[in-house]
């Protein structure tokens, strides 16, 4: 039966790459309708975290519903149906080069619905300036700026109206103000259209203006997962390490340091 | 989604039941161009049960008064509930179609 508070639920969620875990059994649910981030440093597993939400890798172990259905062990048809419903825009916003910007928010409603071509202009022409693109409809993305680049990647993330929208590293590479302007643009998708938002960031300005819940990967485990009060006042040396922007500390002894560099 | 297209008043209302998606929309789309084609000077949509539209939706409505304007007929939206009142509002079209509270002040005015 479908959960209606949650609209993803993560149950002893494991992932090897080769003999390394990346993702060490994680357990968390993530709220309908709210903006939920997932935070780490480098190398935590929160891209590959991302990736097993949106059915792109298969875990080793473990189970993950969305909206109450097992997503770990459906097939190709089954999965494309579930992704239906969702909208993912990717770090480097994976815009098909070859096509213009219109062509690109296109897409996904020619491959999937029996939309009119008038109206489908329409929407595109509606996404398009949703993300402040409006006029660039017939460029091609070799010929727009990095932050434009990822508007127009959120705008055809949007082609379908999803239900749930996944970010990664939306702030990676732009500048504070466009980044800004990126998470404002996510705060109204959650308010107008009560979408479920997940974005994977280590952007410490873009948590605080967005998330209604945090959950905090720390070497493939959770560190903390709740609201955004709730991980302010975290006393967790790694969480105020995290936040408080303070270095890793001297991994091992000098020994220990000779050993590996010598290749003991 | 339920479409029903009736008279009130001498006017020509389609009333509308149910989910405005990327799938209802194409029907909605039909129904509406066929209804445009007669050039009615008036055109009331009743959104009272209506309980989600998608931008597919929106994007049919944006098409039907491309069409009544080039003969400035006039197309009007009555009981639009408060949700999708706000995702008019967000995409700035309530300051283009002609919103109405109830379908007497749709007709009257």
């Amino acid at each position: 039966m479908q959960n209606t508070e949650h609209a993803i639920e993560v149950t002893g969620l494991r992932t090897r790459y080769g003999d390394r875990e990346v993702l060490k059994g994680l357990t968390f649910s993530i709220p309908r309708g709210k903006t939920t981030v997932i935070l780490g440093g480098s190398g935590c597993g929160k891209s590959t975290l991302l990736k097993h939400l949106i059915g792109l890798l298969r875990p080793s172990a473990g189970s993950i519903r969305i909206n109450g259905r097992e997503i770990t062990t459906l097939d190709e048809p089954g999965m494309d149906r579930v992704r239906g419903k969702m909208g993912v825009l990717f770090q480097g916003a994976a815009l098909l080069n070859s096509m213009t910007i219109a062509d690109n928010v296109a897409l996904p409603i020619r491959e999937h619905t029996k939309i009119n071509e008038a109206t489908l202009q329409i929407m595109v022409r509606m996404k398009l300036d949703l993300v402040g693109l409006s006029g660039f409809d017939h460029f091609y993305p070799s010929q727009l700026s990095g932050g434009m680049k990822k508007r127009a990647g959120l705008a055809r993330a949007l082609a379908l109206d999803p239900e749930m929208l996944f970010f990664d590293e939306p702030s990676a590479g732009l500048d504070p103000v466009t980044a800004a302007g990126l998470d404002e643009l996510i705060m109204k998708l959650r308010n107008v259209f009560r979408m479920t938002i997940i974005v994977v960031t280590h952007e410490l300005p873009s948590v605080f203006a967005i998330a209604d819940y945090v959950i905090m990967l720390d070497k493939g485990q959770i560190l903390f997962a709740g609201t955004l009060d709730g991980l302010r006042a975290s006393d967790h040396p790694r969480i105020r390490m995290f936040l408080e922007r303070k270095p890793e500390q001297q991994a091992y002894s000098p020994d220990d340091y000779f050993r590996v560099i010598a290749g003991e | 989604m339920k479409i029903d297209v009736g008279d009130y008043k001498g006017n020509k209302v389609v009333s509308l039941a149910g989910e405005i998606d990327m799938h209802s929309s194409p029907a909605l789309r039909e129904r509406l161009l066929v209804l445009i084609r007669e050039r009615p000077q008036r055109l009331v949509v009743n959104f009272r049960d209506v309980s989600y539209i998608d931008s597919s939706g929106i994007a049919t409505f944006v098409e039907g008064l491309k069409h009544m304007r080039t003969y400035n007929g006039r197309l009007q939206f009555s009981e639009i509930p408060q949700g999708i009142m706000e995702i008019f509002s967000f995409s700035k079209l309530d300051k283009v179609f002609e919103i109405c509270g109830t379908l007497d002040e749709a007709v009257n005015c």
